[in-house]
């Protein structure tokens, strides 16, 4: 299949494109995670602004102690039943019906 | 071996011995530190895991998905000081993980989650301004041959699961009821775009990420079009142009006589 797009067709995509943005608004089938916000709204640039704890220094002042108090959890974890969503979260092949981490228990056992 | 090699795998190794030749200042038990130094090593990276992997991490559950956190940080420790890309191995690792193979979308979930931190500290570059876009339009004949560079920040995730979906049900205020909505066995590609400084993820057509791939890979904006329809006759050429300086993704565009960035 080898359609060929004239440069009319292309100037047209373009031109329809120019016309979505300018109004500032998306196309509904973008979906939920579409925000629609206008370029003209950028946001100044703030270099202290970073995801929550990314930073190379947690070794820094007044942390040595802060992993004592947290012991992590151990290997055991593993036999624990799941408390995240994938429980909630549809799964046809699940005899539950929801997605399950049980797999791991059985291994853990055999 | 090297001192700094034993150092490192007595780190990375629970109940390991501790380090030949170690003192400390005060007297107090070199064995004792070490441990408590070990399990520093080991929290901050699996707290780095759930900073960068948080969608992942609900899915599984916090205690599942530390102890995961902890088989991956032992067997691949950073390779640089900066912990903010750690973690670009986790999803391949989950998606070998036995225990976590009855969730299949769980390594593509974290696929996209780090295809955000890396959208979140890509460089930055200025986006072409909607009246030089508009001036392509005044030479139609070339418009075809024109070629677009992306933002640095644009990934896309082809995902036989509904990662984009999940994705967004996890940032909804009712989680459980947005989840309901959602079939993890639809098949979604995921746009990744940084718009200011902001990450945002868009569900996109197969014809649209098969177009994207082709700007891409540096093919002209006539033949990747071209391109998006024969992948999917469905593909809306004008919504994916839309979407894409509405983000800000194009960047720069080449024509045949000039650059224009």
């Amino acid at each position: 299949m080898n359609k060929t797009l004239t440069a009319t067709t292309l100037a047209i995509a373009l031109g329809a494109a120019l016309t979505t943005v300018s109004v500032g608004t998306y196309a509904a089938s973008h979906g939920g995670a579409a925000k629609g916000e206008p370029m003209a709204m950028e946001k100044e640039h703030c270099y202290g602004v970073a995801l929550k704890g990314k930073n190379d220094c947690k070794a820094g002042a007044g942390t040595s102690c802060a992993g004592t108090s947290k012991m992590d959890h151990q290997s055991n974890a593993w036999s624990a039943v799941p408390k995240g969503s994938c429980e909630k979260t549809a799964s046809k092949t699940s005899p539950t019906g929801f997605g399950q981490l049980m797999e791991f228990k059985a291994k853990m056992a055999g | 071996m090297s001192a700094h090699q034993i150092f490192s795998d007595a780190l990375l190794t629970d109940g390991a011995a501790c380090p030949p030749g170690l003192t400390t200042w005060n007297q107090s038990d070199p064995e004792r530190r070490f441990a408590v130094y070990r399990n520093n090593v080991i929290v901050s990276l699996i707290d780095a895991l759930a900073d960068s992997f948080p969608v992942t991490q609900e899915l599984v559950g916090e205690e599942f998905f530390r102890a995961m956190a902890r088989v991956f940080a032992r067997a691949h420790p950073p390779r640089t000081p900066v912990l903010a890309c750690y973690g670009e191995l986790f999803p391949g690792f989950i998606e070998a993980f036995p225990p976590a193979a009855s969730l299949a979308y769980l390594a593509d979930v974290a696929r996209l989650e780090m295809l955000r931190v890396q959208a979140f500290h890509a460089a930055d570059a200025e986006a072409l301004g909607v009246d030089r876009i508009a001036a392509l339009l005044a030479d139609e004949t070339q418009l075809g041959e024109c070629r677009f560079s992306l933002q640095p920040s644009l990934g896309m995730l082809r995902s036989g699961y509904a990662v984009a979906s999940l994705w967004a049900a996890h940032q909804a205020q009712d989680c459980a009821a947005a989840l309901g909505e959602v079939d993890p066995l639809t098949a979604e590609t995921a746009l990744v775009l940084r718009v200011g400084l902001e990450v945002e993820i868009f569900r996109i057509s197969t014809g649209a990420a098969c177009f994207i791939d082709q700007l891409l890979q540096g093919l002209a904006f006539g033949p990747a079009a071209e391109q998006g329809l024969a992948a999917d006759a469905e593909f809306d050429l004008a919504s994916t142009l839309g979407l894409l300086i509405q983000g800000g993704a194009l960047c720069a565009v080449t024509t045949h006589r000039s650059t224009t960035s």
